[in-house]
């Protein structure tokens, strides 16, 4: 061993210290020349065992994507729902004809709605949600004459049923302006009604009292749209 | 495949809001308004008015035209009035004459009173076929006080019984206003 070249001695420096190494494990010294090559191949596995195993864990998913079928259950819960929209700001109630006739004026109402089948319905409604203001005018809480009231008829509800004949408007209640049945739903035909959005007039009467007052006034009103 | 599910639930949260902006809102608000005006509207109770004398020979005529009145002035500098005015005189010829009468001081007049708001005519007050005369005013910030119903008032006509007047039936017509501002 110690006639091999620079390189030879380097390799040889090597095998000692292996050789010494397995010295004390073995006697045999030409057992020892065998069992290093298959130590250094073991060692370069050991070494090489953990970059396998992250390339597996990284390549695993990718493979598994591949081969792997897999299925989702899409499940849509259809709830009742009902929405205005496209809702007037004003109305404006203007008086046509012979002195003192009442003032009169239409809101259009556009609405979607959808209940429950067999067992749902729906409903809209309004409220006066704001007297009219200033005083001593038209007022719905408080009028000044008995009789004098906001009073209002629905017309073509295009999904549920209109209002039933004259409806007086409250502002400690709502009443009634179209009621929705169970299985009625906005849109696409079928069962379902043939215009989207459904649409409803109203046609507000207000009593002109000669006890008003001259000038302008306001009052607001709420609709609410419910289904169930 | 789970990018594509990745993506559909992405695309999914963004159409949610818009389902929801498609359908509306719970809730919506109006406002209602009205302007309110002077009006006034008068209806004649009686659509004919017969003028009948009794008593002494030669006593006047009498008789009554009743009215009710509905009547709603300006707040400020508001006014409105009640009048009337003979629009067809008496016919046939030869008989009583508001325009023409047979002897001076031959005259339908009449008397006014009121159940409501204003003031009545003053007076006796002799009718004409050229002018309108009054039977009532109000002033500012006047209104009906009766409602629905109407205030009521009454013209107490007088005609006299003139001897010239040959025997006969006569009528004329009387057309009342009322007006408000």
């Amino acid at each position: 061993m110690s006639g091999q070249g620079t390189s030879a001695a380097y390799e040889g420096k090597v095998r000692i210290e292996y050789a010494e190494r397995y010295t004390f494990s073995s006697a045999l010294g030409s057992g020892s020349c065998v069992s290093r090559p298959l130590e250094r191949v073991g060692r370069s596995i050991m070494r090489l065992a953990p970059l396998v195993v992250w390339g597996a864990l990284l390549l695993a998913p990718i493979r598994l994507e591949a081969q792997t079928l897999t299925t989702q259950t899409l499940q849509a819960v259809i709830s009742p729902l009902g929405g205005l929209f496209s809702f007037p700001n004003s109305v404006t109630l203007s008086k046509t004809g012979t002195t003192f006739n009442n003032f009169t004026g239409s809101l259009a109402i556009q609405y979607r709605a959808r209940t429950t089948q067999s067992t749902g319905g729906g409903t809209i409604t309004v409220q006066a949600t704001s007297d009219f203001n200033p005083a001593n005018g038209p007022s719905i809480a408080s009028p000044p004459s008995a009789g004098d009231a906001l009073r209002y008829t629905c017309s073509g509800a295009t999904l549920g049923t209109n209002c039933s004949g004259t409806q007086t408007v409250r502002t400690f209640a709502s009443t009634n302006v179209v009621t929705l049945s169970a299985s009625e739903c906005t849109g696409g035909g079928g069962s379902c009604s043939s215009t989207d959005p459904n649409t409803v007039t109203v046609n507000f009467t207000l009593t002109n009292d000669p006890k008003y007052k001259t000038g302008s006034y306001s009052a607001t009103l709420t609709f609410t749209i419910s289904a169930s | 495949m789970k990018k594509i599910v990745a993506l559909v639930g992405v695309a999914l949260l963004f159409t949610a809001p818009l389902a929801h902006a498609q359908l509306g809102s719970a809730t919506g608000t109006t406002t209602v308004s009205v302007t309110v005006g002077a009006e006034a509207a008068l209806n004649i109770t009686n659509s004919s008015t017969p003028l009948t004398a009794t008593g002494t020979n030669f006593s006047n005529y009498t008789g009554s035209t009743g009215l009710t009145y509905f009547v709603r002035t300006t707040q400020s500098g508001g006014s409105g009035s009640v009048t009337l005015k003979v629009t067809t005189d008496f016919s046939p010829a030869n008989g009583p004459s508001v325009g023409t009468p047979p002897s001076a001081g031959d005259k339908l007049a009449y008397t006014c009173s009121l159940s409501g708001v204003g003031t009545a005519c003053s007076g006796s007050q002799t009718s004409s076929t050229t002018a309108s005369t009054s039977v009532a005013t109000f002033g500012a910030d006047a209104h009906t006080v009766t409602f629905p119903g109407g205030d009521t008032a009454t013209t107490a006509w007088t005609l006299t019984n003139d001897p010239k007047y040959k025997t006969g039936s006569y009528s004329a017509t009387v057309t009342f206003t009322i007006s408000a501002s």
